[in-house]
């Protein structure tokens, strides 16, 4: 699995980095930002827990 | 930022409409749930009920969106829904919340690392302490009115910390936050509310202006003294002007939100022993628990804009110049979407628009969930259980902030 954030979508909520806290992580703003953009099996329940957190749908997978 | 108490000259509301008005935004605050269930049933776009509270734009129309799409639509396209609106008796508008694109972006990058995660959890010492230090004035009792000892205090008194205001000044805070929030509640009409909180911004701003001052030979470490110091992004500081109307929105806006926010979340664990077995149980489940009950209760039920051009919502026309209200409550618990219509304390995957969204999303959203993640981790450490005091009648403030001003709380075991 691949994984991105839009960051023109991102708003800073901080779900992401907060439910998949191995994927992700804040910036200075605290907005997402991807620290394991291709996930290994067992990240990827996290990624998806993520993925439905964002009330941007600023999350991307492939 | 809420639909009621909005605007710009107050328009003369005969005795009907104000009871029409108290009957509705009653009946809303008490059951949002059902209110938005039977608003959506007659039609996607609300015209009727949320015109009338426009107490401050007489004339004009008013639209509620209230799916979840729509909602998301008018939240995140600020070329068609603009923010720039008179608030809460503000002369100018209000920075970041009443500002549009472009210059929001420019405020926001120097506003967001001020209230990112990794700041906040600095602040989070303090606000245990905090927590801790009123509890430690009532635990013994065995009851406390929540409201009155740890929900209006304790955002207020962070605010002064953050600003650099002594803890004395928490009282002038509380009122002014009230009159900004609901000043037709606290002056008893809607016509002399306006009124006081054009009165009260006046003081406001006269009371920052003087902080200003004495920071402006002695600056010390904190928001005031950083915003008259920081460099924006063409290389000049901020104006007096601008600081003024940042820091008048971070006291109407960052106060009242989490004091609601903790009053609806305690009175719902207070009537769910469940869900106090469940933290109890499993501590790591309060950051799930606080956002489920954040969509659930959805404390801030509104958010406003105004259409700058025609455009259409659902597939009703909308006017340049409507007032655009985003339904935030109905787009959190919505038939669109069953799994809304249940509470699940443990799911943490449900996006929740309790902090709006779009590029005006809560500034101070990671400030509220580190405040309302320390209060419930330090209460329910030392008052596990506990329940609403029997005979009590909970009510709801009937506001578009919804929050319950008298929570009072027993219990009979403690812990520590």
């Amino acid at each position: 699995m691949k994984v991105s954030i839009d960051v023109d979508r991102c708003q800073g909520h901080g779900r992401c980095y907060e439910v998949a806290p191995d994927v992700f992580t804040d910036d200075d703003r605290g907005r997402g930002e991807v620290i394991m953009a291709d996930v290994p099996a067992e990240f990827e329940a996290q990624v998806l827990l993520a993925v439905s957190a964002c009330p941007e749908k600023a999350i991307t997978i492939s | 930022m809420a639909d009621y108490g909005q605007g710009g000259a107050a328009a003369a509301l005969s005795p009907e409409q104000e009871a029409q008005i108290k009957a509705w935004t009653y009946e809303r605050s008490n059951d949002p749930r059902g209110f938005y269930e039977r608003l959506r049933a007659k039609c996607p776009v609300d015209f009727e009920t949320h015109q009338s509270a426009a107490t401050g734009s007489a004339g004009t129309i008013t639209a509620a969106a209230l799916s979840r799409a729509d909602i998301e639509e008018v939240l995140r396209n600020t070329d068609v829904f603009s923010s720039e609106m008179p608030l809460m008796g503000s002369q100018e508008p209000v920075i970041p919340l009443g500002v549009d694109p472009p210059l929001h972006s420019m405020y926001r990058r120097v506003l967001d690392p001020l209230f990112s995660p990794k700041k906040m959890a600095i602040l989070q010492p303090k606000v245990a302490d905090a927590v801790n230090e009123m509890i430690d004035a009532f635990i013994a009792n065995g009851e406390v009115d929540f409201s009155a000892e740890i929900a209006v205090p304790l955002p207020c008194l962070m605010f002064l910390e953050l600003l650099g205001l002594p803890g004395a000044e928490l009282a002038d805070m509380v009122r002014w936050k009230d009159i900004m929030i609901r000043p037709e509640i606290v002056a008893g009409s809607a016509e002399a509310g306006m009124a006081l909180q054009a009165q009260t911004a006046g003081e406001i701003y006269g009371r920052f202006g003087a902080e200003m001052e004495k920071r402006r030979n002695a600056p010390t470490d904190d928001l005031i003294s950083y915003f008259m110091s920081v460099t924006v992004e063409d290389g000049r500081n901020l104006t007096d002007s601008e600081i003024l109307r940042i820091l008048f929105l971070l006291l109407a806006a960052g106060l009242d939100t989490v004091t609601i926010s903790l009053q609806a979340i305690f009175n719902y664990l207070a009537a769910h022993p469940e869900a106090q077995q469940l933290i109890h149980d499993d501590p790591d489940q309060i950051d799930n628990v606080i956002e489920e009950l954040l969509r659930w209760e959805t404390p801030v039920q509104t958010l406003s804009r105004i259409a700058k051009v025609d455009t259409e919502l659902s597939g009703c026309p909308i006017a340049a110049g409507t007032n655009v209200i985003a339904a935030l409550a109905s787009g959190n618990v919505n038939e669109e979407y069953p799994e809304t219509l249940t509470v699940d304390l443990t799911r943490g995957d449900k996006a929740h628009l309790s902090f709006g969204g779009g590029n005006h999303r809560c500034l101070g959203s990671h400030l509220a969930r580190m405040e309302l993640r320390t209060v419930l981790r330090e209460w329910h450490k030392r008052i596990p259980f506990y329940s609403i005091k029997p005979g009590t009648n909970i009510e709801w403030v009937a506001s578009s902030l919804r929050g319950i001003d008298y929570l009072p709380l027993v219990w009979t075991s403690e812990k520590g």
